[in-house]
This record gives C-alpha cells, structure tokens and sequence, in this order.
C-alpha cells in the first residue's frame, strides 16, 4: 500500500499495485469456480470413501476374501427396485428381503423384463438406507457395474453379490439398526 | 500508509482544466450515464435500478398476495394472457405461479437488494469513507452496472418464451434439478440461468473491485481498524463474493450443460446426484443471505453512531463480528437443505454448526444498544428506520434460532414458518436497512433535503404493513401451510387474508416512499454539506451535498485520534 | 407392468379431469363410475373397506390456526415440547428484551434528557457477558436439540411395516413391499368431491396411504422424476423423496385417524395439488384392508419364505467364487 495506490485518480489507468490485488481477487474467484467444478469429482469420491447418502462400496474377490464371516449375527436386507417412466421395463428383487449373516457373502438376485419391442439398455443407480450403513455394504459383483441391455421381451436374473463388513457391528450409528435396504433405479442409458 | 498526500503527487489529467474546476466537470449527458466511470454515478445508477427492479419485484409479490387473499385460483388464469396463455389452461396457470415465485426470489435478491446495498451505497459511499477519489477500477465497475442490467433483461426474457407448460422459468429461485433440468423443457430456464451468470459476473467483477479499493485506495492515516463499519461491511461482502458467487455459477454452467448438451452431472441416470447441486447451491446461496445483509449491518452502525452522538461502541468487536458471521456462513448451508435425506452425524453438525451464527449475530444486536446507550439520541428518520431494523431483524433471528434445530426444521421447513423467517431477516431487515440507508444519504446524494415528516410516516406506515404482512406467516407455517401454492385448505384462510391486506399497507409506504422522492428531488431544500450535525464524523460529511464530481483531489489525511467510525 | 401403468394412466386422467372445473364433472360421474364401483363391489365381497370419516381439527390444520397442529407420534410430542417448552419461551424472552433496551435507551437518553453523550465505547466486562451467555443459551438449546435429532434418526425395527412412498409429478404412490408389493395411487380428490365426503378441500386424496396406528413404521420415499417431499405436519414427519437415491426414515402414529399432508418440495406445475392422506387404522383393520387391495400380510409371507431363504443362502456359499452371471430365464 504505497502512496502511489491511495492517490490514484478515476480516469487514470490503475497503477500496477491496485492490479496486483485485482488480479489476487481474480485468482480467489477462479479458484472458487474450479472448486465448483472440482466438487462433482471429490463429491463422488468422498461419498464413495464416507458411504455418505448411502453409498456402497465396491470391493474385488481379493478384498472380500479378507473379511472374516465369524460374527454369527444375522441382518435383515430388504431389496427395493425401481424404474424410471421413461424406461419401458419391469423391475423388481426376486424377493422383498433375506436375512443374511454379517460378514458372510450372499446373493440377491433382481428380475428384469424389457416391456417394448426393441431392445433397450438400462443403467442402474443405487444406495442403502439408512444411509450410515452405505460404508459397511460391500459389493463383489452387481447388475449395476454396467450397463444392461434387454432384447425385447427378453426377461434376465440379475445377481448382486455382496457382504455386510463386520465393523457394522461396532459402529454405534448402525449396531442398532433393524434392516438394511439395497435400492437400485434403472434409467435409460443415455447412448441406448 | 504513513505518507501524506500532496497535491503535486496527484497524476496530471489529460484534459485541459486545472484542479479545481475539474472537481465539477461533468461529461455530457450519454458519456455521464452510459459510458459512466464515476462511482457516485454509477452509484446512482444502482440505485435507480435497484428502485426499479423493487417496484417489478414488489409487483410480483402484489399478484402473488392477492391471489392467496382467499382459496382456489381467482387471478391467475387472467394474468397468464401477458405471458402468450390462453388464460383457461388450468396447468398454464399454475406454471404462472411458479414463475411468479420464482422471479420474485430472483429479482428481489439479484437485482433489487444486492444492487441497492453493494452497487448504490457501496458505490456511492465506501471511496468516500476511505478518502479516495475513485474506485480502482472505474471502467470494470461500469460494465458491472451494465452486466446487472443485461441480466435482468434476460430474466425478463425468460418470462415470454416457454419453460414447459406455459410461458417462464418455474423453477423457484433455487432452480433445483432436476425440475429445473429435464422437468422444464423450452428455453426460458437457459434464460433464467444466464441472467444469473451474467449478475454473479458482476458481482465478482464489483467484489474485486471493491477489495482493491479497500485495500489500495485509502487515504494517508486510514488505517483498516479506522474504516468505518459500513465500509468494514462491504469488505466482507465483497470477499462472501468473490468465494460464493463461483461456485454458484460453476453449478447453474452444470444445470445449462445438462439441460443443454446431454451431460449429467446432476442427472441420476448418467450416475450424477440432485443432492449435490443442492450442495453446491446452498455454499452460495447461504452466504448469499449474508451477502444482502451485511451491508446493511454497517448502515446501520453508522446511523447508530451518528443520531447517537457516540463512536460505536465495541467497534474491533462489530468489525470482526461481521468476519466471523462471513466465515461462519461458508460452513452451515446444508441447514437449507435437512430434509433431503442428510446422514445423523451431518444433521447433528450443521444444527450445532448454525447456531454459532446466533453468537456473533447477537454481538451486534448488543453492540448497536450499547451505542445508544449513555449518547444523546436524535430521532431523525433515518434513526426510526435503524431502530426498526434492530428489532425486526431480532424477530427474524430469533425465529432463525428455532428453525436451526435439524428436528424442528423437520416439521417446519419448506412451510410458510421458513417465509416468515427469511421475509424478516431480509424484506424488514435489508430492505429496512436500504430505506434507512436512503433517507441517511439521499441528501447527500441529490443536494436537496427530503421531508422527515414523510420518511417518518412512510416508516409507520412500512411497518405496520410489514409486520402485518409477514407475521401471520409465522401461524400458517406452524399449522402446517407450504410455500410455493398458489392454492390452500379453507382453514388457512384467515391469515393469508391478513397478511393480503397487510402488503396493501406496505404498498402504501411505497407509494409515501416515492412522493417524497420527488417532493424532495423537485422543492426539497438545498442540502448543508453535514445536516445532522456533529454526530456525523466519516468523511463524506466533509464534502458538500452533492459531493463534486470528483471529490478528494487532495487526499484527506486522517487524524490520528479521531475514530473515523 | 400392465396394470400399474393402466391405473396410473386413470388416475392421471381423472386428476386432469377433476382439475378442469364444471365441465369435469359430468365427464367424472360417467367415466369414472365403473372404476369406482368396481372397487366398492370389490369392498364389499372382502370385508368392506370404508374410509374413515377425518376428526374435526384432528391431522389437520384448524381455521385460524396459530400454533402447531396436534401431535399424533412421540417424535412430534418431543419436537412440540421442545419448541413450545424451551425455544418460543427463550425467543420470546430474547425478543422482548432487546425490544425493551431498545425502548429504555431511547426514553433514557433521548437528547432531551441527556444532551452531553458519554465517550465510552469499550466495556470489555460487558462484552465478554453478551458473547459468553448466548454461547451458555446455545448450549442449552443443542443439548436437547442433538437429543431429538437422535431419535428421529433411530431407526425402525427389523419387522416394521414398510411403506414406500413413490413421488410423481403430481400425484403419490404409496407401495407395501412386505405385503405383495401392491402400490396405491393417490390424486386429489376436486373441491366438490371432497367436501361431499366430509374432507378438508386440497387435502383430500381418492385413495389413501393406509397404515396401522400403535406400531413402528418403515417409511421409504424415492421420486420418481423431480425431487417430491413426503410430509405431515401432525405426525412431525418430512422427507424428500429424490429420484435415484432411497430415503428412510422411521413413523409411529400414536392412535388411528386421518393424518393430512402435502407435497413439499417445488416439483413443478402441480406441485399444490398432490396432497397426502395418511390414514392410520387398528392392526386387524390394516390387515383387512391389505387382504382387500389383493397384498398378502407380512407374517404369512415371512413365515412362508424364511426357510427357503436360508436354503438358498447355504446354496449360495458353496458355490462361492463362481462368477454369477446374469442369466435368460424367460424369454416372453
């Protein structure tokens, strides 16, 4: 803050200092916008790693080999399925819910049917509720990994494997929770 | 800054006249308002636009309360026929309320208050208070103006082409997606969606003119802890900007790329997430609403301190206390957002996170009585405004205190409790503060001394109607009423009928509002350069009423035991 | 499926219907009389479903209203005591007292009365008080406010029924997975309708969300194209319902009555006229009506399925490691 800055006069160009801490305040608002945009990548990854509104987990045969299936405690999993209008298909879990041992791996399995006369493919969304037990919900191999394409007519059982990570049971925000749900909502893939 | 400035250290200007009649050298008339580089100019022109963006804003809210004076649609049906309906599509007609609703949220916030306090007072005032000619950047700050004023065109073009079932973005000003993506097909969201581009760059550009200004320009001996609060206040306004405004526009770009060029960032069936826009709306929009009201913190400091006749009291505390409500409001935005579906632990931390804001908040509420206390009041309107802004802003605060509760907000939010809320904070907190702001300044803005009878009884008048307005808001938000319809259940009809008849008061204010404009503009008497007297210590009670053109031409050195504040 | 698009595709033309005025009505009393009978016929043959007749003033708001709605649910009861026994008071208090400052300092020290002010512009004692007691007020505010929010949160037991709430544009489907996956679609009922029925206007649906009262209650929402909000204000209840993405959360009505709510999230054109009538009945009566929409009830349908389900987890284990594929069943 030199002499020079405070004496500047409006319809003289603005000596270099004040554009120094214009150019600064310019950075600042960039930042920020580049941080807007930065958020989609960290958002995906923080709730992929917090299980934040639900996430699953996505682990290999390697990772779920590790898990020791030795709690003998048993959880209820309800199974939700849902489908977009703008997708002509039924879609439902082949059972609303199973009961499964925590830390053991179990498959679910969901029914899909393409309802239109041409093939059509679908994508799949998904979470757990109540959201805090996203973290525990590991999945080995889902449906919803890739995309599905129905012939039409054509009806296919869709497996997810998945297990519940033992930690569930000592975390105080999910010990006590009575029943898992598993959602998915199936929409048309944008390039189908 | 422990120089002093002389005039031979000023830089020669390029035209002919010496110094002391260039001071009032005006350009002519096209060059002065359109190509304006002077900030009371382009102050003025704020203003004027903020005025007139009111006046439509305002009229929006006036279609809006006559049409919930009592149940079922009467009005509707009839306006739609300004915006290409037939006026008998009954779907036409409710998409006309969401369009209202959602142009009186934009207009208001965009283009009525952020302009008046940041633009018009900002403008006028902050190179005044600091002792500088100028802002540092005069050309930037006149493509601001221009930018706000493109954008409101936009907005306005959004209303008359389609936006999916009828005519218009009806979207509310939240513009969530997915409705405001694949739920408004036609062009008029993209219309809405740039206005707000181009009024956020304007806002940046303003902002970085402003820390600049602040930071570069101040005269010799004004130091930062000198500055009067007002210009404190706009300096955290700038910085809520310049961090807010990005992210806004970093997200509405999102919703125009998905709306437009088939990507899906926040489109759950290419893997992206509608909460997260909400995220990223709120990181803006909740220091938005500290954005609209900071400014009109200072206002009021410095109406306080004058009809008090007393420095304000705890000032490093007013200062920083207006710092820590900004930084304070970049972590608690998901408190607009508790019922989305939000984790325990999240709810848990922006609950406790939001009421913080109450402490800091309640540090200027005491402050402001603290200067009143042991001064020597004058009421002058401008301290009627001030007073009423303390304590509707209280009333607004408090209730901010209930809805902060993540478990009440579960039975309260999205109902006409969070309308009430926010109409107090911001409708007869902001709004209270620019009309005090006004009667404080516009003499020494236009020369001409306004009538006190008038500002008073327009004061009276605003706030009869106001509270008349928004109070029973309150009794139809805790029995259950939801924003956003154009219809509700015969049980609510009392209040909202109350509450019609209440914004027929207010519109009367309005009305006293602008006889005064123009009583004081045509026969108001000539304006002394310091006419409330000795209570009135920043620098621009040194300059006459108007200030030159140029003011400052000779720096001011600031004294330094005199508080400036 | 067929016959959900179908009565979708009815009940979407019967709320176009209903919301054109006059005109509608006749077109109403002509198209939709078989619907309308066949469900009373169908009523009648298994056990006779009537809806129940609304309480006066009871899950509903009151004219004039001024204050919360009665609370039906111990969550409600909690969120109702905490802001009428400790937030309206401290607010109230808080209000009044800067309004009284404000009243004192401006008869003290009007100019009139003290025409030299005091240059005083630091008390550092004071400063810390009104800095140091709110932070004191805030904390007793958090203690219960934290508390509340825990238990809202708990989360409802293994064998609650589950109720899924599905959010349209405009109306709501309400969907009973543990009960043979059946979904009722629920419009607003017109003006006229509703008052014949003894309804309050723009609360009343044609079909209900029917649930039993005095158990815990699974409540799961999703949308289904913009974001919807699931809420009744007498139970203390809101949850969006976002598309994409489940939300749950827990529901005990206290005692059975009609419970009326409405959309609460902007989701377009219709936004107002998708309200929510959640009607909660005695068990045996829940079940009754159950067995009528054609659901199974839940026990029957556990006890049936609980073995096979275990079979099939042990099956699942051996053949652990092999890759399960998607694999054609049918092909229609």
């Amino acid at each position: 803050m030199s002499t020079a800055d405070a004496t500047v006069s409006g319809d003289n160009p603005a000596p270099k200092s004040n554009l120094r801490v214009g150019m600064f305040a310019l950075g600042i608002a960039v930042a920020m916008l580049g941080l807007g945009y930065a958020s989609v990548p960290l958002y995906r990854i923080f709730c992929q790693v917090t299980g934040l509104g639900g996430t699953t987990q996505r682990v290999d045969e390697a990772q779920a080999a590790t898990v020791q299936a030795a709690t003998g405690k048993m959880i209820t999993v309800r199974f939700d399925a849902n489908t977009d209008p703008g997708l002509p298909w039924e879609f439902r879990p082949e059972r609303p819910k199973q009961k499964v041992t925590i830390g053991q791996r179990d498959m679910a399995t969901f029914v899909a049917r393409n309802d239109s006369d041409k093939p059509v493919t679908g994508t799949a969304t998904f979470n757990v509720t109540p959201t805090q037990a996203g973290i525990y919900f590991n999945k080995i191999q889902c449906f919803c990994f890739t995309q599905q394409t129905l012939k039409p007519g054509q009806e296919m059982r869709m497996p997810v494997l998945f297990y519940i990570d033992p930690e569930y049971l000592n975390d105080p925000d999910t010990k006590d929770v009575g029943a898992v749900t598993l959602s998915y909502t199936f929409y048309e893939s944008a390039d189908s | 800054m422990a120089t002093t400035a002389t005039p031979e250290t000023l830089p020669a200007h390029d035209d002919a006249h010496d110094l002391h009649s260039h001071a009032d050298h005006k350009p002519p008339f096209f060059q002065r308002w359109f190509m304006s580089t002077n900030h009371k100019d382009i102050g003025t022109l704020y203003l004027i636009f903020a005025i007139f963006a009111g006046v439509v804003g305002g009229a929006i809210s006036g279609i809006m309360r006559a049409e919930l004076a009592e149940p079922g649609i009467q009005y509707l049906g009839w306006w739609t026929t300004f915006l290409g309906g037939d006026g008998a599509n009954f779907d036409e007609t409710l998409h006309l309320w969401n369009v209202l609703i959602s142009a009186h949220g934009l207009i208001m916030v965009f283009f009525m208050v952020m302009p008046a306090v940041i633009g018009g007072f900002g403008n006028w005032f902050v190179p005044i208070m600091i002792g500088a000619p100028d802002m540092a950047f005069p050309r930037m700050n006149n493509i601001s103006f221009w930018l706000t004023f493109v954008a409101f065109c936009s907005l306005m073009i959004s209303a008359f082409v389609p936006g999916g079932t009828g005519n218009g973005a009806g979207t509310g000003w939240t513009v969530y997606a997915p409705l405001s993506t694949s739920g408004s097909p036609g062009p008029s969201v993209n219309f809405a969606i740039f206005a707000l581009h181009l009024a956020g760059a304007s806002s940046i550009m303003g902002a970085i003119n402003f820390i600049t200004t602040i930071f570069n320009m101040r005269a010799p001996g004004m130091t930062l802890h000198k500055m009067p609060l007002f210009v404190w206040s706009v300096l955290v306004t700038a910085f809520l900007l310049l961090l807010a405004l990005p992210v806004l526009a970093a997200a509405i770009t999102m919703l125009l790329t998905d709306r437009n060029f088939g990507t899906t960032f926040f489109d759950p069936a290419g893997g992206g997430d509608p909460i997260l826009y909400q995220h990223l709306f709120w990181f803006f929009g909740h220091p938005e609403v500290y954005i609209m009201i900071l400014p009109g913190f200072g206002i009021i400091s410095q109406i306080v301190s004058t009809f008090s006749r007393k420095p304000v009291f705890g000032y490093l505390g007013m200062a920083y206390a207006m710092v820590a409500i900004g930084v304070v409001g970049f972590i608690v935005w998901a408190h607009h957002m508790y019922t989305v579906g939000l984790s325990v632990n999240e709810k848990m931390y922006f609950t406790a996170a939001t009421m913080v804001i109450a402490v800091p908040t309640g540090i200027k509420i005491f402050s402001w009585i603290a200067t009143m206390w042991g001064g020597s009041l004058e009421f002058k309107s401008p301290m009627w405004w001030a007073l009423g802004f303390i304590f509707l802003f209280t009333v607004g605060g408090v209730t901010g205190v209930v809805l902060a509760n993540g478990g009440i907000d579960d039975n309260l939010h999205d109902t006409y409790y969070v309308v009430a809320h926010f109409h107090y904070v911001l409708s007869l907190g902001a709004v209270t503060a620019l009309f005090a702001g006004w009667w404080y300044w516009f003499p020494k803005m236009f020369g001409k001394m306004h009538s006190e009878f008038l500002s008073k009884l327009q004061f009276i008048v605003f706030f009869v109607g106001v509270n008349t307005l928004f109070f029973p808001m309150h009794f139809l938000g805790m029995q259950g009423m939801p924003r956003r319809y154009p219809d509700y259940t015969p049980a609510y009809t009392l209040w909202n009928e109350i509450a019609t008849r209440g914004y027929e008061i207010m519109a009367i204010s309005i009305v006293i509002f602008f006889i005064n404009v123009f009583y004081s503009l045509i026969a108001g008497k000539k304006a002394a350069p310091n006419y409330w007297g000795e209570g009135a210590t920043t620098l621009e009670w040194t300059l006459s009423s108007p200030p030159p053109f140029h003011q400052f031409e000779t720096l001011p050195v600031i004294d330094d035991k005199a508080g400036a504040h | 499926m067929g016959i959900r698009r179908t009565v979708q595709y009815i009940a979407g033309a019967a709320t176009t219907l209903a919301l054109l005025p006059q005109a509608a009505l006749a077109a109403v009393a002509t198209t939709e009389a078989p619907v309308a009978e066949a469900t009373e016929a169908a009523a009648e043959a298994a056990g006779g479903y009537v809806p129940m007749a609304p309480t006066d003033g009871k899950g509903m708001p009151v004219d004039g209203g001024v204050w919360f709605q009665d609370q039906y649910s111990p969550i409600g009861d909690y969120g109702a005591w905490m802001h009428d026994a400790l937030l309206m008071p401290l607010i109230t208090v808080i209000s009044l007292f800067v309004l009284l400052l404000l009243l004192w300092v401006m008869v003290r020290y009007r100019r009139g009365k003290n025409p030299n002010p005091s240059k005083t512009s630091h008390n550092t004692l004071i400063e810390v008080i009104w800095t140091g007691v709110p932070v004191l007020i805030l904390l007793g505010i958090a203690v219960p406010s934290i508390d509340l929010l825990a238990k809202q949160y708990e989360s409802p037991p293994e064998d609650a029924l589950t109720v899924k709430v599905n959010g349209y544009q405009w109306y709501w489907g309400y969907e009973y997975p543990d009960n043979g996956g059946f979904e009722v679609i629920s419009n607003m009922l017109p003006e006229e309708e509703a008052i014949a029925r003894g309804e309050p206007a723009q609360l009343a649906v044609d079909n209900r969300m029917v649930v039993p009262a005095g158990v815990p209650i699974r409540i799961q929402t999703i949308g289904m194209d913009v974001i919807h909000s699931f809420a009744v204000p007498s139970l203390w209840f809101k949850l969006d319902a976002v598309p994409g993405r489940l939300n749950e959360k827990a529901l005990f009505i206290k005692e059975p009555g009609v419970y009326y709510g409405q959309c609460s999230e902007l989701c377009g054109v219709r936004h107002g006229y998708m309200p929510i009538t959640v009607e909660a009945l005695p068990k045996e009566q829940f079940e009754a009506w159950v067995l009528e929409q054609g659901g199974e009830l839940a026990g029957a349908d556990e006890a049936a399925e609980a073995p096979a389900a275990a079979e099939e987890g042990d099956a699942e284990v051996t053949t652990e490691g092999e890759e399960p594929a998607a694999a054609d069943v049918t092909t229609a």
